[in-house]
């Protein structure tokens, strides 16, 4: 969590009053409450006729010209005594709501800011109230103390204190917790003051929200209470009383159930709807409105002609990635994430996707198989041939039946990327139940086969992934990804989130295995060490671009990038010792900033006029060997020895 | 698990136990003297309010008249009805196969509907569908169950002569006529819990949806129904069962109102009676009863945790 600072917070309420203005849905339904408030408190003057007298007109005489909404049995004007009843429910719901948070807000903000022995006797209390159905403990209160509106409302109020203590209670614990408590306490600001002065405003927008939709429960409960016999005596009229008067005479009269109904209707929805208003302007998170199909990358090439795009050589490469340009959308517009990017693999040749954090290597790894969520991301150029296919072309059931078949892909995270409420044994065997259709039987023993092949006992494939380590976790994960047998595999840091045996572990076996299964591999990785172990050529990325690529051996001993030179006097295999490590200057733009030309251009030390002009396309500088610099013939820089 | 189930008992006897003094201390909260006010007030004749005294143990110390309630609570005795002298027990025991068969129509209706609900909104966050979807339920969920249930009664019972308006058959007498009675007193009661667990479904199903192990499902090469089936329902269903928990105290508080709109003798019903009546026995057994039912609603969630999230089964 962030830290909020009183000042930032009044600016986030601005922020927040500005979208609430722009939000019709929320907008409508305060107008409403308004209108119906105004109705309640003026209603004396805006009733047509007095509320409680009985009209020398017939009972029951339906809506008419004269009494818009009818009479009820006793000959009363319905619209007047709805006006009427406008003022009591409200009236009740704002003092219930007001009651029950001037009692739960300082409950909850002892529990949360004191914590232990206070924090869990008020908890247990609140939870012993919570244990009573809120209904059946707002009858059980009101019959003890007799029917009224007053004890109707201390029932209510009783019933909500719970539930809005917790929740103060929760943001409190969340705020204590943050430093600038810390520095409060530090220079001796009294209790008091903090718990007003700092806690106070950051507990106030949930409950902002809360407190709406309270309005809304107090006034249905009221309805409730007040249907019962329970609440508001004759001859005042609320919506509830004037509800269980219709009771009497559904049969007959049907109509009488409608205009008190569809009042506590609108009104509580109008609260509800306020609520939710409010907690998007608020800023609690919405998920944000999925674009294409779901599981699948959202393409929206521009009408590129097909022709453009290469096809690729039949039989030569297993995979190739053609000019593939991805955009993310931000609350800002547009932003280009990758550009040009173009590789290819051939069949069991491994090549190292290599870069700082942000530089795309990821983004380009899922995009492959179009597991990048749309929104944020946009394939919105290239092509991504998979033996022979364009798997951005392809109707999802054809993707589907490449994924984890012709393609396995293992993550960076095992212990997130696996389902935790699944064992091992099934999540893999499942992969061969979709791919192949398999019996439980066949799924059974290739699942064993490929536990074998990574080394888990089979003792311990009934195990849930929390009760593995992490090491046999990513084992478990490259279990999953091989039981089908893929061509190939696309491994995104698989190390990174592993110590440093259990990495060499890994990577031993990945090795053991692409020659076992004869598979090719994409490996991504920011460690130039790993590349140098395990990859046969090498594709450097940096800011959303391939910056240069060729052979291992070639771009190793002989960089024609300065970016990637950088990165390989910055690996700490290649300090001497007693040595400062050397750093590039600089850090990798914001996608949202890049200007035409070299990316590069602000870190690097080779930079001229030439490289900011126009974009730079990556230039042959040897055998199979790319660079995107324009100097790239004439540097001398630094490889490795 | 037994590990789990038994912890989780050790939690629920002690509340339990406060729970059911604090029912208890209700008859303490009646002003001036219960008594005289059970008896009907100041004119009352002394021998009636001598023999309620006499019922209820009032001159004995509040704290031992609640240990022989508890006691006799304890063994299903509840004590005779102020009002009409049966023994309450005898009465519980006729009452809540009635209420308990509404309540199951109510949850038949809930979960799978809820779930079809959550699930189709869920999957598409904010689409045109999802849009309409959580407005019916904001809608449902701002509508009074006792109103819903007069709407249904003038239109299905009144203008279409469809369903019987009022009364009950037991489900062993006559299945259909079970149903028919049932039926719009269960609508009237699932509206506002069908909408509340949507909703959460809606909620847990678009967080699981986002995380790391959905992308994996996909990338195994699962299809949608694979991948939302198979993975996310279970995990979003762990914050969805915890709201089912608090529901069943809701339905079962709305059972009240309901059953005394539809005529239905059940459990609500009789805390009607009995509040009109300020028959404390009958109060507190019943209020009792709802607070046994909720608690053993709490603990049946807590299993069902243990089941969807293998951790909690451990720990």
């Amino acid at each position: 969590m962030s830290v909020d600072k009183p000042g930032r917070r009044q600016g986030e309420f601005r922020r927040a009053a500005r979208r609430f203005r722009r939000d019709p849905v929320a907008l409508f339904p305060l107008a409403f409450i308004i209108v119906v408030a105004a109705a309640g408190i003026f209603h004396r003057a805006l009733a047509p006729y007095d509320p409680s007298a009985q009209l020398d007109v017939s009972p029951f005489s339906g809506p008419s010209a004269e009494h818009w909404l009818g009479t009820d049995g006793l000959g009363r004007d319905t619209f007047s005594r709805i006006l009427e009843g406008a003022g009591v429910s409200l009236r009740f719901s704002v003092l219930v709501v007001g009651v029950a948070l001037a009692v739960a807000v300082p409950i909850g903000l002892l529990s949360g800011y004191f914590g232990r022995g206070i924090d869990v006797f008020l908890m247990r209390v609140m939870e012993a109230i919570q244990s009573f159905p809120a209904l059946v403990l707002a009858i059980a209160i009101v019959a003890t103390l007799g029917p009224s509106l007053l004890n109707a409302g201390i029932a209510v109020a009783v019933g909500a204190v719970p539930s809005l203590a917790r929740l103060t209670r929760a943001q409190a614990l969340a705020v204590r917790e943050e430093i600038f408590l810390d520095a409060s306490r530090a220079i001796g600001t009294p209790t008091r003051r903090i718990l007003w002065r700092h806690l106070l405003p950051n507990v106030l927008s949930p409950l902002i929200v809360q407190a709406s939709v309270f309005l809304g429960f107090a006034l249905l409960a009221e309805a409730g209470l007040s249907f019962l016999g329970l609440g508001v005596q004759p001859p005042s009229a609320s919506w509830g009383s004037m509800l269980r008067q219709a009771t009497d005479t559904v049969l007959a009269h049907p109509w009488e159930v409608i205009p008190p109904g569809v009042a506590i209707v609108l009104t509580v929805l109008a609260f509800n709807l306020l609520g939710e208003g409010l907690r998007v302007a608020l800023g609690s998170s919405a998920p944000p409105r999925r674009r294409g199909r779901l599981g699948m990358t959202m393409v929206a090439r521009e009408a590129e002609p097909r022709s453009a795009l290469t096809p690729p050589r039949d039989g030569q490469d297993l995979l190739v990635v053609d000019r593939l340009a991805v955009e993310f959308a931000t609350p800002t517009g547009r932003v280009g994430v990758l550009d040009d990017v173009s590789f290819s693999i051939a069949p069991g040749e491994t090549l190292g996707l290599v870069g700082e954090s942000g530089s795309g290597k990821t983004v380009t790894s899922l995009s492959i198989m179009r597991l990048l969520p749309s929104p944020p991301g946009m394939i919105t150029g290239g092509g991504i041939w998979f033996e022979g296919r364009d798997l951005l072309s392809l109707p999802f059931r054809d993707l589907a039946a490449v994924r984890g078949s012709g393609i396995a892909m293992v993550f960076q995270d095992p212990l997130v990327s696996l389902n935790p409420a699944m064992t091992i044994a099934r999540q893999i065997s499942q992969v061969v139940r979709w791919h192949r259709g398999a019996s439980g039987d066949e799924a059974n023993r290739l699942m064993r086969e490929a536990l074998e092949l990574v080394g888990i006992p089979r003792g311990r494939a009934e195990s849930y992934p929390h009760e593995f380590s992490g090491g046999m976790r990513q084992r478990a994960m490259i279990a999953m990804a091989l039981v089908c047998r893929p061509r190939l595999l696309i491994a995104d840091e698989p190390t990174t989130a592993l110590d440093v045996t259990i990495q060499a572990q890994i990577l031993e076996l990945l090795r053991d295995l692409r020659a076992e299964l004869d598979m090719a591999m994409l490996f991504v990785t920011h460690d130039l060490g790993v590349v140098a172990d395990i990859c046969q050529r090498v594709a450097v990325m940096y800011a959303g671009q391939i910056v240069e690529t060729g052979d291992v051996d070639a771009v190793f001993k002989n960089p024609r990038h300065p970016y990637t030179s950088g990165l390989l006097k910055a690996m700490p295999q290649q300090a001497k010792p007693r040595s400062e490590l050397y750093v590039i200057p600089g850090q990798v733009p914001e996608f949202a900033t890049i200007k035409a030309g070299c990316r590069l251009a602000s870190r690097c030390d080779f930079v001229r006029d030439t490289c900011t002009a126009r974009e730079i396309p990556l230039i042959a500088s040897g055998v199979n060997h790319l660079s995107r610099c324009t100097r790239t013939a004439e540097l001398d820089l630094a490889g490795r020895s | 698990m037994l590990g789990l189930i038994g912890r989780r008992l050790l939690i629920a006897v002690p509340l339990l136990v406060v729970m059911s003094l604090l029912v208890f201390s209700l008859v303490a909260l009646v002003p001036g003297d219960p008594a005289v006010t059970l008896a009907g007030g100041a004119d009352a004749s002394p021998q009636a309010v001598a023999q309620i005294r006499a019922e209820l143990h009032l001159d004995e110390p509040f704290l031992a008249r609640y240990w022989t309630w508890l006691g006799a609570a304890l063994r299903l005795d509840f004590g005779k009805s102020l009002y009409s002298q049966h023994a309450v027990a005898a009465e519980l025991a006729q009452r809540i196969p009635v209420t308990a068969s509404l309540a199951i129509a109510v949850f038949v209706l809930v979960v799978p509907l809820a779930l079809a609900v959550g699930v189709f909104g869920g999957l598409r966050p904010r689409g045109p569908l999802d849009r309409g979807l959580m407005f019916l339920t904001s809608f449902a969920l701002s509508m009074p169950p006792f109103w819903v249930a007069l709407v249904l009664i003038a239109l299905f019972a009144i203008n279409l002569r469809w369903l019987p308006p009022f009364g009950y058959t037991s489900f062993t007498e006559d299945p259909l006529a079970w149903l028919q009675t049932i039926i719009m007193p269960a609508v009237a009661l699932a509206l506002a819990a069908l909408s509340i667990l949507a909703r959460q479904v809606r909620a847990g199903l678009t967080d699981t949806m986002q995380s790391a192990f959905i992308r994996t499902a996909w990338a195994k090469g699962g299809t949608t129904r694979q991948v939302v089936v198979g993975h996310a329902l279970k995990n979003s269903a762990i914050p969805a069962v915890t709201v089912m928990g608090l529901q069943v105290g809701a339905i079962l508080g709305g059972t009240v109102i309901v059953e005394q709109i539809f005529s239905i003798p059940g459990i609500g019903m009789y805390m009607l009676e009995a509040v009109s009546n300020k028959d404390v026995p009958v109060i507190q057994a019943v209020t009792l009863l709802f607070v046994v039912a909720n608690v053993v609603a709490n603990l049946a969630v807590d299993i069902a945790y243990g089941y969807l999230n293998p951790k909690v089964r451990a720990s």
